[in-house]
């Protein structure tokens, strides 16, 4: 199992995102983002899996990162 | 959450309160009116008067502090690289909403920020003020809970990000040079403020450190309410306590309703204008002190949102919805009705379907 964090254009994304991984029996939550992710003040969704599952991630999702012990590696991004 | 967790890792946050709640009692005590060290909504009224977008002669003044903000936001924004221009989502809905905020705000008189300076200051009504604000912002959870959306924003162009904070300085730096089209009011509110250039340096810090906090007034308690989490609402709380303990060592401690500095007693109208603002602020997604920081980041949402918010003080003005010392303008109820019809409609009709 690997943790993920997907960060979002919008809280909507977040929110549909969370309730998709939720409904494929992926751990997730949602949180808001963390400052040292990013300046904005959106909503983010933390999930554990054995792959990014970005067939799963909304449309405007910006961001996905691999949370390592050493902090997030940028995996996928979408300005 | 273990208690030295908490403090690691919202210290930022919580002394970014401290300053602000000390900023304000600094500036109040350098000429800014009472309970009004800061208060973005009073600021960009006053802003509005200078441009002569409205003709109350007691509230225009071209404030200092917002172009601060703005510029404390920008530099460190571009300092730590976050410095990114976007927008496009839905800004003539963010325009209207920032004009209904700002007309729900002078209603109250005042934005969450001067809620709590007057709250800290001793006023209870400001107390109404907040169930009202609580009231808006669980309103609008329960919309963003709904799939309610104003849609993404986009990638733009380094122009469109300067753009307004550039605008502002021009307007500041006509100012500095006498440029007589500004108008500055002689008695009242708006004659009553910090010298100029410790306004700006004040603004400076504030916007510099809430930039790198993200302190938010709306933002603590939704974070409070939706995921649990204390941290924006501990800067909040910081900025009470910081105001509070400064102004009882300068004796400007006074409880209760009546006679408060730049207030009135109508509390339904306190209740329901801090309503307008909580729910309108949570839909915008920020209050207007986060909504001066976004634009200093380049989000042209929010500079769009903020020149909604100075349109909305120049209409309050001009039709008397406005309150002051001696209660709601002649139109504020009205007003304050039309104002939650408005943002009902925008919450109903920026409901996304599920695909």
């Amino acid at each position: 199992m690997t943790d993920y964090l997907a960060t979002f254009h919008t809280h909507l994304a977040a929110l549909k995102t969370h309730r998709t991984l939720s409904a494929a029996g992926i751990s997730a939550r949602m949180s808001p983002v963390p400052r040292k992710i990013s300046s904005s003040c959106g909503t983010c969704v933390f999930y554990s899996a054995e792959e990014p599952c970005y067939d799963k991630l909304d449309i405007d999702t910006e961001a996905v990162y691999r949370m390592d012990e050493s902090g997030a590696v940028l995996l996928r991004e979408n300005e | 959450m273990k208690k030295e967790n908490f403090f690691k890792k919202y210290w930022l946050v919580m002394l970014c309160g401290l300053v602000i709640g000390a900023a304000a009692v600094v500036l109040t005590a350098f000429g800014n009116p009472k309970n009004m060290g800061f208060c973005i909504a009073c600021f960009l009224r006053d802003i509005a008067g200078s441009l002569k977008l409205h003709q109350a002669g007691v509230v225009q003044y071209f404030r200092p502090e917002i172009l601060g903000i703005i510029l404390g936001a920008c530099i460190m924004a571009l300092i730590g690289k976050e410095f990114k221009p976007k927008g496009g989502s839905s800004p003539v809905i963010r325009f209207t909403l920032g004009a209904v905020v700002m007309i729900g705000a002078l209603v109250f008189l005042g934005c969450p920020l001067r809620m709590v300076i007057r709250i800290g200051g001793g006023d209870l009504n400001a107390i109404i003020g907040l169930v009202g604000f609580i009231l808006g912002i669980l309103i609008g959870v329960f919309f963003l809970k709904k799939n309610f959306s104003l849609g993404r924003a986009y990638k733009q162009s380094k122009v469109e990000g300067f753009a307004f904070p550039v605008m502002l300085t021009l307007g500041f730096v006509l100012t500095l040079i006498g440029v007589t089209f500004f108008a500055a009011s002689e008695e009242g509110p708006g004659s009553m403020h910090a010298p100029i250039w410790l306004a700006l340096g004040i603004g400076l810090i504030v916007g510099a450190l809430a930039q790198k906090s993200r302190l938010c007034m709306v933002g603590g308690i939704r974070d409070a309410v939706m995921f649990k989490e204390f941290g924006l609402l501990a800067g909040f709380g910081c900025i009470l306590v910081a105001v509070l303990v400064g102004n009882a060592i300068l004796g400007n401690l006074k409880w209760g309703f009546e006679g408060q500095p730049i207030a009135h007693t109508e509390w339904l109208w306190n209740l329901l204008g801090m309503t307008v603002v909580g729910w309108g602020c949570t839909l915008l997604g920020g209050c207007p002190l986060r909504q001066l920081i976004l634009t200093g980041e380049g989000n042209s949402d929010s500079a769009i949102t903020v020149l909604g918010m100075i349109a909305g003080a120049a209409a309050a003005h001009t039709l008397k919805t406005a309150s002051s010392a001696d209660g709601t303008g002649a139109n504020g109820p009205v007003a304050t009705i039309v104002c939650l019809v408005v943002v009902l409609v925008i919450s109903l009709t920026h409901l996304k379907k599920e695909q």
